[in-house]
């Protein structure tokens, strides 16, 4: 559905974007992450044909931003919940989403049906001739989510769409993307909150100018730090930790408290030996967990490297 | 170009100028101020007059002051905008509203057009207000003192017809013009009322021929036409999402 290849954006001789190629799947939620200044916003904007680009190729439903032409029916296709809501705040919230609702060439009855759907769903249909000046944040976003969706697109670009929300707020406008998510809606997600990136998408990309990494979230956090089992024990002694260092399968063991924390490369299959080894060595076992690093580690650990490129 | 979408963007504009009080007031204050006052300042002018006049003086002096009276309308039409037009794309700065616009299926030059008709709209709207009030109150002077209806006579038709929304076009361009460059809404203004100051000599100039020839207004009048679309032509040319969007903080 989108299709970037060595997609590169330049302010003066400061380079926004830098040789960006990716592809989203129809229908996946695709995570963006990156520091500020990484460049999402641009590639969002190069994307909905705002901005152009310096050099590369960029297509949506295989249409490319280069040409006016595609760029109007991009445009039709495409909906946008920019970093600022940006609404009429004189104006009522069915106001906004009818103007849009226009704009997008909508047809009247349509438009009335998708306006009441929507605002309905994110539980401001009551409030429809309200001034969107007199809502709080939270609701102004949700607002403007709805306008982002009046003209049914196929493609949804979310920048930074729980930023400055209450956690109440966000977890509502979360809740309405898995919504969204149900439907097969193709979604790019401009994020910062990297839990909210776990939680929602199918893949990420990980991005500092240059494209650092795109995967989905398990194996992002897989592929950088192997998996340890952890055996939570009555109580540890010097035999069991023994027992437990003895056994080849296991790369390393590190004591902690009346836990064995060991790194094993294939845990599926090495775990009930361990696990029979300790017992057999006098261990008396409460549970078995697995630690796994979170995808906060894989990010930070990536952008480091990057940054030190 | 689709005129109907700059519709859409025009009939967003009133609604939000209609709930805007400084540009609504803004806008009624003037054509109050000139449409009432300068009238009723010039009536009380001519019966001062009547004693020490001929009747064909007398005559003649009312009819200046009727043209004089048409001249302020284009005046009025050509200050008007600056109110409005100034903070036409500013205004959507100021509300962040620019991006989300920006990214619907809406060319520059519908975009344009919207914002420019829902600048002209109110404000040749508010001026034939004013033209319709002072007439009536001239009229109804010249009737009861002079049997007669002054109003409306060629000059005063030609400069209200044509004049007064030539000049509203020309200066609604130029604002959005200096709208669309300038990212700070008092600058917009500040701006708009400078780009405002040509325009004015230049109808000055425009109404006092109309009044030596028509021949002559005719011409001007032609070349005010080419003027606006030239203006309009600019306005699309110098319009740059990109810039507005990169540099807009």
């Amino acid at each position: 559905m989108i299709d970037t290849e060595d997609l590169t954006r330049k302010f003066g001789s400061l380079a926004a974007v830098e040789n960006l190629s990716l592809h989203v799947n129809e229908g996946e939620v695709f995570g963006f992450l990156g520091p500020n200044g990484a460049g999402k916003t641009t590639t969002i904007r190069m994307l909905c044909c705002l901005i152009g680009k310096t050099s590369g190729e960029a297509r949506i439903d295989d249409l490319s931003v280069d040409k006016e032409k595609d760029c109007l029916e991009i445009r039709k296709i495409v909906g946008l919940l920019p970093e600022n809501v940006g609404l009429y705040e004189s104006l009522s919230a069915y106001r906004n989403l009818d103007f849009y609702g226009k704009l997008y060439e909508v047809p009247a009855r349509l438009r009335q049906e998708n306006i009441e759907r929507l605002l309905e769903l994110l539980g401001v249909w009551e409030r429809r001739e309200d001034a969107v000046g007199t809502f709080s944040k939270g609701t102004k976003q949700k607002i403007a989510i709805a306008r982002a969706l009046i003209h049914d697109p196929k493609v949804l670009f979310l920048d930074e769409p729980t930023a400055n929300l209450d956690p109440e707020a966000a977890k509502t406008v979360r809740d309405f993307i898995l919504e969204l998510k149900k439907e097969k809606r193709t979604i790019f997600l401009n994020t910062h909150n990297l839990e909210e990136a776990e939680k929602l998408c199918d893949r990420i990309a990980i991005l500092k100018t240059r494209l650092v990494a795109v995967d989905s979230p398990k194996n992002l956090e897989r592929s950088l730090y192997s998996r340890k089992t952890v055996v939570h024990l009555e109580n540890l002694n010097a035999e069991v930790l023994a027992a437990a260092k003895q056994l080849g399968k296991v790369k390393s063991v590190r004591a902690s408290d009346n836990k064995l924390i060991l790194d094993i490369d294939n845990p599926e299959e090495d775990n009930p030996e361990v696990v029979r080894a300790i017992v057999e060595a006098g261990g008396r076992i409460r549970y078995v967990t697995e630690l796994r690093s979170t995808l906060e580690d894989v990010y930070l650990k990536l952008i480091r490297e990057a940054s030190a490129q | 170009m689709r005129l109907w979408k700059s519709w859409i963007v025009t009939q967003k504009d009133l609604s939000v100028i209609r709930k805007n009080k400084y540009v609504f007031y803004s806008l009624i204050a003037m054509p109050a101020i000139l449409g009432i006052i300068l009238p009723v300042t010039f009536v009380f002018t001519l019966n001062a007059e009547v004693a020490v006049l001929s009747h064909d003086q007398f005559l003649a002096t009312a009819r200046e002051l009727i043209n004089i009276s048409a001249t302020y309308l284009v005046l009025i039409s050509a200050i008007l905008p600056s109110i409005i037009a100034s903070y036409s794309f500013v205004g959507e700065k100021v509300e962040k509203s620019l991006e989300p616009l920006l990214a619907t299926p809406t060319t520059d030059g519908e975009l344009l057009l919207g914002k420019s008709l829902a600048a002209f709209i109110p404000c040749i709207a508010v001026t034939y207000i004013a033209a319709a009030i002072s007439a009536l109150i001239l009229d109804s002077w010249s009737y009861i003192r002079l049997g007669s209806f002054l109003i409306p006579n060629l000059f005063w038709v030609a400069s209200v017809a044509v004049l007064t929304p030539l000049a509203c076009i020309m200066s609604v361009e130029a604002n959005v013009i200096v709208s669309s460059r300038v990212s700070d809404i008092r600058a917009a203004q500040q701006l708009g009322g400078l780009v405002v100051l040509p325009i004015i000599a230049m109808l000055l100039v425009v109404v006092v021929s109309a009044q030596i020839s028509m021949i002559l207004a005719i011409l001007v009048s032609i070349i005010l036409i080419v003027a606006d679309l030239s203006l309009f032509y600019l306005s699309k040319e110098t319009f740059q999402r990109e810039e507005i969007l990169t540099k807009w903080k």
